[in-house]
């Protein structure tokens, strides 16, 4: 700092007071604050920013022939493909990979009885003809439950129902096992009926809590009846489809596919009713938004009664199928803990969505078969996953990712805004709202300029400013004093004279015609020059402070 | 199986039920949630008195003490899983919902981990006598279920009516949001709430148990119930459940009598689908929405 000078010109020119030579500062380049600001100091990291997705190469004219499904403008893979402005090159991107994981887990399944090994093949076979059953219930409910909104805790009661139905008529009547789910349907058929009609007036919670009473009702009903087996805790002897000559192995394997062909089934039900019309309007008319489905001309009344007619026949057949699988059903179908784990399933899974269901119920059937020994503690700990997935998860497990976005998002969103500075810059929500963009433009100028006058300001400008407040200047003084006296009118300083040449005061000019200036401060000045250097240190004073 | 036996049962049981639903009804109200750990609480209550009674006293005022406190216990447990973490989330009322029956499938389960799946049974806390009105015998039991069940819940009911601190429950019943902007904490409130509730529950619980057992799952179908009476009588409204109380009750007694008591449960269901067809809100739900928030 010190040893610089500023050599004045006009001091050859003979000009009276110039001083041939002024200390002053190192010369400051106004580039180094521009610089600054306009660099991103957002740290860019490799990951996170962009979705990732794999560019698989196009085959040159194949662009646009896809395979549909037949009498549907469905694709079998949602491909995007586009061509890449800068390589030129055709890039296909695979944009909802999940039915290649659904071909793989449900191929995965249909394999899985080659690799399960010896010792627990036939504990293994059985959990996965339980869990096929549960999965397929699990769907039909999930489309009351997540497409249409209504919670109906009724689902196993239909299910039970109709098992305890089609079984009677099997022991009594001596049907065969393969008009059980027929049979089966039709009883789910009336019940449906039966449980939709209050869903037409009820909402919410009243339908929730009469459909956990219709559930006790039919457990009450049948643990009390005769002819439902109360002695001896349900209905057994029922036809089944598994015959009876073939060994063990083959008996468990007949079952584990014909289990996995319901489950097929539901996912089939599931993905007609969910996707399709029926599924976009009950979509559109969740619970507190009837008013406005309606107003756009959607029949959602209707639509409910159909979701709940096709859901409860879908019901009413597997439990046609349950009663023929297990050769009758036990009270348990209608207890509260089946309903509580079944919803845990859903819960678990997260609520609206196929995958969901299905994973849901394997981790729970899973659970509930893995730790049978522990008795009552793998109940609780299912319930412990239901209330920790209910506390913190949105969506259930398939709803970490999205929920994970958004968290990721807000946390961003908060970083940036502690990034954006202020002061003389205008907040985003300030710059949407002014009329003068321009201004916004002025603002970051007028910010910049003063952060770079700001380092200029140093005890050799304030000495050569006190020694002649008026004349030329070294550089950066007089670019500090061409910014002082660009400012505008609106509170800028100004000196009056109390007395002429002997005292002088410091005033702030209010701007407006007709307002007197305010007296800004008690000191009496007694020449101009003096008061000249005392506006100037205040202008450096609300500079620096600013 | 005289009338007026069938009518003095069904008097005691609308009492007791009554008494759940009340604080059903209060609990929806007023923190919004539909607290269907009630059956959980109510096993729980059951178990703390039998508790005090092994290991305290068998005097009635102490195990009824004891089960009331229990509930209120339970009702905290309830309000500091359930509603604490989630009450300002969205989806609230859904995941609430679901928050307590995990909670309540997670506590009877612990019940029966602790206890064994064998019943217990209470001392008789109101002693052994009876009294011969007018033909219809009044044992003890019956007589002191029905006085401590309306002496109880009319003293809630006039704390509710008469305190700073049921003002600000009223508050949120009526207004959750107003009422935390004129600064009623709703976290604090729920905790009220909730003790009371559970309170209600461990009263209904002792009471109940003169005259059935406690077991772990013995909560469930007087839970199902109290939630019969509060929806019949309408969320929220507490002469709607007294006035559904007796009705239901008074179906109880005459389907007993006249068709047989396996009917019970399904002309019930279905008057309480007729009165929902009529009234979806309830007998005294006046309110065109449901409570939001």
């Amino acid at each position: 700092m010190t040893g610089h000078i500023w050599r004045n010109p006009l001091y050859f020119w003979g000009v009276e007071g110039a001083e041939k030579e002024v200390p002053s500062i190192p010369h400051k380049s106004p580039q180094d604050v521009w610089d600054e600001t306009t660099t991103s100091k957002a740290p860019m990291l490799p990951v996170g920013r962009l979705r990732y997705y794999y560019k698989w190469p196009g085959h040159g004219g194949l662009t646009w022939p896809r395979f549909r499904y037949w009498g549907t403008r469905r694709r079998a893979l949602n491909i995007r493909s586009v061509y890449n402005p800068k390589t030129m090159r055709l890039e296909k991107t695979i944009v909802d990979k999940r039915p290649i994981w659904w071909v793989l887990g449900l191929l995965a399944f249909m394999l899985a009885p080659l690799v399960m090994p010896t010792s627990f093949q036939n504990t293994l076979l059985t959990a996965g003809a339980t869990f096929s059953i549960y999965a397929a219930i699990n769907l039909c409910w999930m489309l009351i439950i997540g497409t249409a909104g209504i919670y109906s805790l009724a689902s196993y009661a239909v299910v039970g129902a109709a098992a305890f139905g089609t079984s009677w008529l099997s022991i009594n009547l001596g049907l065969p096992w393969w008009a059980l789910p027929l049979v089966g349907a039709g009883i789910g058929l009336v019940f449906g009926m039966i449980i939709a009609v209050p869903a037409i007036r009820l909402d919410g919670f009243y339908y929730a809590l009469l459909t956990i009473g219709l559930n006790e009702l039919c457990r009450v009903y049948t643990l009390q009846s005769k002819q439902f087996g109360s002695s001896t805790g349900g209905l057994y002897g029922a036809d089944t489809y598994i015959p009876q000559g073939w060994d063990q192995y083959d008996q468990s394997l007949l079952a584990y596919y014909a289990c996995f062909g319901v489950m097929l089934a539901g996912l089939a039900l599931y993905r007609f009713i969910d996707g399709r019309r029926l599924g976009r309007i009950l979509k559109m008319a969740p619970e507190k938004r009837e008013a406005f489905a309606e107003a756009t001309g959607v029949d959602f009344r209707r639509a409910r009664i159909w979701v709940f007619v096709i859901s409860s026949i879908g019901l009413g057949f597997i439990g046609g199928f349950y009663a023929a699988h297990y050769r009758g059903v036990s009270f348990s179908i209608f207890s509260f803990d089946t309903v509580l784990l079944g919803l845990a399933m859903l819960v678990i899974g997260g609520i609206g969505r196929a995958e969901g269901a299905v994973v849901g119920t394997a981790i729970v059937i899973l659970l509930d078969k893995v730790l049978l020994s522990t008795g009552p503690l793998r109940l609780i700990l299912i319930g412990l996953i239901m209330l920790g997935v209910v506390l913190f998860l949105k969506g259930g497990l398939f709803g970490i990712k999205a929920q994970f976005r958004a968290w990721r998002d807000k946390k961003k969103s908060e970083r940036r805004s502690m990034r954006a500075e202020k002061g003389g810059e205008m907040l985003p929500e300030e710059a949407t709202e002014t009329k003068d963009k321009d201004l916004l433009y002025w603002r970051r100028y007028d910010k910049m300029q003063r952060e770079f006058l700001k380092t200029v300001i140093s005890p050799e400008l304030i000495e050569e400013h006190r020694k002649k407040p008026l004349g030329q200047h070294s550089e950066p003084l007089e670019r500090l004093l061409l910014y002082f006296r660009r400012a505008p009118q609106n509170d800028k300083y100004a000196i009056v004279a109390v007395e002429p040449f002997k005292a002088y005061r410091i005033v702030a000019l209010s701007g407006q015609r007709g307002v007197a200036p305010r007296i800004v401060e008690d000191k009496i000045y007694t020449s101009t020059d003096e008061a000249y250097h005392g506006v100037f240190l205040r202008r450096v004073q609300d500079l620096l402070e600013s | 199986m005289d009338v007026g036996f069938i009518l003095t049962n069904a008097i005691v049981l609308a009492c007791i039920y009554g008494t759940l639903a009340i604080g059903l009804s209060i609990t929806w109200s007023s923190v919004g949630l539909i607290n269907l750990g009630y059956g959980f609480i109510f096993a729980l209550s059951g178990y703390g008195a039998w508790l005090a009674s092994q290991y305290i006293s068998t005097n009635g005022v102490v195990v009824l003490t004891a089960g009331v406190l229990t509930g209120a216990l339970g009702g905290l447990l309830v309000c500091a899983l359930a509603f604490i973490p989630i009450h300002d989330k969205p989806n609230f009322t859904v995941r609430g919902l679901i928050a307590t029956l995990a909670i309540s499938l997670i506590g009877t389960q612990a019940l029966l981990y602790v206890f064994g799946p064998r019943s217990k049974n209470l001392p008789d806390i109101f002693g052994f006598w009876k009294i011969n009105l007018a033909g219809i015998v009044l044992t003890s039991d019956k007589i002191g279920n029905v006085v401590v069940s309306i002496v109880v819940v009319t003293a809630v009911l006039l704390w509710m009516r008469s305190s700073r601190r049921g003002l600000e429950i009223r508050a949120m019943m009526m207004n959750p949001h107003a009422a935390s902007i004129v600064g009623i904490g709703v976290r604090k409130t729920g905790f009220y709430v909730m003790a009371i509730t559970g309170g209600l529950a461990g009263l209904a619980a002792v009471l109940l148990s003169q005259t059935y057992y406690i077991s772990p799952f013995g909560g469930l179908a007087p839970m199902i119930k109290g939630v019969s009476i509060a929806l019949c009588g309408g969320l929220g409204s507490v002469r709607g459940a007294v006035i559904a109380a007796i009705i239901l009750g008074l179906n109880e007694a005459l389907t007993a009598r006249l068709l047989g008591g396996q009917y019970v449960l399904i002309t019930q269901f279905i008057l309480i689908i007729l009165i929902l067809l009529v009234r979806p809100r309830g007998i005294a739900g006046i309110l065109d929405r449901a409570r939001e928030a």
